[in-house]
């Protein structure tokens, strides 16, 4: 025998499912829409007026000597590296428009499998990569070491070659960008690196998580540059993507993020509501007259 | 267009994957729980995998057993090292008593290594900038006069337990709403930084994917 009322309880729940995803639902398609229609929003800018984090970036940039050896500390996070992406190209574009030699090295393994998907795509658009300089273990330990000799045995090529002439270790460059993640951070570069090579200049890109803890380390001049939030990034991108002959692809549109962020305003203001009126129904009624 | 795949055929596979699972991950928001379990195990093991191969080409090999073997006379300091990663893999075979003390030379190497960092590259480097003595006048004084004050009120929302008066508790509580306030602010910037990831999974899923944003 089959019970009949089965189907009609999963039904009931399918739909109760679906209920309550709807709000998310109807997030991506709104999202979705609004990344269609993104390109025709004039009014709207997410880049950051405020242009001075930009211009100390370029300027280090800018002020580097020819040829100069550049280190690419690359150590983001597969989760959060989309919002510095556009970024990140573009600062090693920019390197690569001054004349920079540049070498790439991870610490995390997350960072190692986005900077060889990285190096993959520069050199299938033509360009030099930069010198792989592989994966360091040991975190932090790893970075001290590295101080010392960072150019592994089997790096080859004219990159590698003038990093060994000039020691080999990290003092060999004339800069470090760091591409921040939360493992290593530029926090750790400061603290294990800039504290033992104090002159050697420490530029920065990092996701939002991260700014509260790394501007401290830009007012105190231990960092000479940051970008720490979407808002600088995509001001950076627009003000150096020209002159970089850079295409870091799509940044995020203005208007998606409106879209979401007044979906989220809404859920707060529906989840204040809803505690409101549950806080009035429970309050007691007043005394029935005698 | 994050322009991680090329247009080869291995380029198409990987993003008719990559677009297979953002969309099976997505399934969990419709309450089909299984298949985001699914994904989570695939993710695990890739990870695993990738870690393991990762640590084998880039570490042990041209690290510790290229060096043993081609130069045994000049790297006598990896002959500890080999033994204590080969105690690691053993460790659930060995006693305790022999495992304790390499446990300890790793929290000990790793917390000094933290700590020495913290106090070197932070601590005093902070003080040192944050005093007045020593550097020219910012010409922001009001500024630096609002910064030290709200240090000082927030500072005083951590005083738990401690005797306190009127003064200090209302002092306290204006520290506590500043706090909220600026994790307000930073959760404000948090979100937009969490939209950008959304936003840039849909444009791949309509500019890689479908071709639709190209």
């Amino acid at each position: 025998m089959t019970n009949s009322a089965e189907p009609a309880v999963l039904d009931t729940e399918r739909v109760a499912r679906l209920r309550r995803a709807a709000p998310a639902l109807l997030l991506l398609l709104l999202l979705a829409l609004a990344s269609l229609l993104s390109n025709g929003t004039g009014g709207l800018q997410l880049a950051s007026p405020d242009r001075s984090r930009v211009d100390q970036l370029r300027r280090a940039i800018g002020e580097l000597p020819n040829d100069a050896l550049v280190l690419i500390a690359f150590d983001a996070d597969l989760g959060t590296y989309p919002e510095i992406r556009a970024a990140t190209r573009v600062a090693i574009d920019d390197l690569a428009a001054h004349d920079a030699r540049l070498a790439i090295v991870s610490f995390t393994p997350d960072g190692r499998a986005i900077a060889a998907a990285e190096r993959d795509r520069i050199a299938r658009g033509a360009g030099e990569p930069p010198a792989d300089l592989g994966f360091v273990a040991g975190a932090e330990a790893g970075l001290v070491r590295s101080i010392a000799s960072v150019v592994p045995e089997s790096a080859q090529g004219p990159t590698a070659d003038a990093i060994r002439d000039a020691g080999g270790g990290i003092g060999a460059f004339a800069m470090v960008l760091v591409v921040s993640g939360s493992d290593i951070s530029a926090r750790s570069w400061v603290e294990q690196v800039g504290s033992r090579l104090p002159e050697l200049p420490l530029v920065a890109i990092a996701p939002t998580f991260l700014d509260p803890e790394l501007e401290p380390y830009l007012r105190s001049g231990q960092l000479t540059a940051l970008l720490a939030t979407l808002r600088d990034g995509v001001a950076y991108v627009e003000a150096a993507a020209g002159s970089a002959g850079s295409n870091p692809g799509p940044t995020p549109g203005p208007l998606p993020m409106l879209v979401g962020m007044l979906a989220a305003i809404a859920v707060l203001a529906e989840a204040a509501l809803r505690r409101f009126a549950r806080r009035r129904g429970r309050r007691p009624k007043g005394r029935a007259p005698a | 267009m994050n322009g991680f795949s090329g247009a080869d055929f291995g380029g198409t596979l990987a993003t008719w994957v990559a677009a297979i699972v953002t969309i099976a991950v997505w399934s969990y928001l419709a309450g089909w729980r299984r298949l985001f379990v699914v994904m989570q195990h695939l993710l695990a093991g890739l990870a695993t995998g990738y870690l393991v191969l990762l640590a084998i080409t880039d570490v042990l090999v041209p690290r510790l057993l290229v060096p043993l073997v081609e130069r045994p006379n000049e790297s006598a300091l990896l002959v500890p090292a080999l033994l204590l990663a080969g105690m690691l893999v053993g460790a659930s075979w060995l006693p305790r008593p022999a495992m304790a003390p390499v446990g300890a030379i790793l929290v000990g190497g790793i917390a000094a290594y933290a700590l020495g960092g913290a106090v070197v590259g932070t601590i005093l480097p902070q003080i040192a900038a944050a005093l007045p003595a020593g550097r020219v006048a910012s010409g922001d004084l009001a500024g630096e006069l609002i910064s030290l004050a709200i240090t000082t009120l927030v500072l005083l929302a951590f005083l738990h337990g401690a005797p306190r008066g009127r003064l200090t508790t209302r002092a306290a509580t204006v520290g506590r709403w500043l706090l909220v306030g600026g994790i307000g602010g930073w959760i404000g910037f948090l979100v937009v930084s969490r939209l950008s990831l959304l936003v840039d999974r849909i444009g791949f899923l309509l500019g890689d994917w479908l071709t639709v944003l190209r």
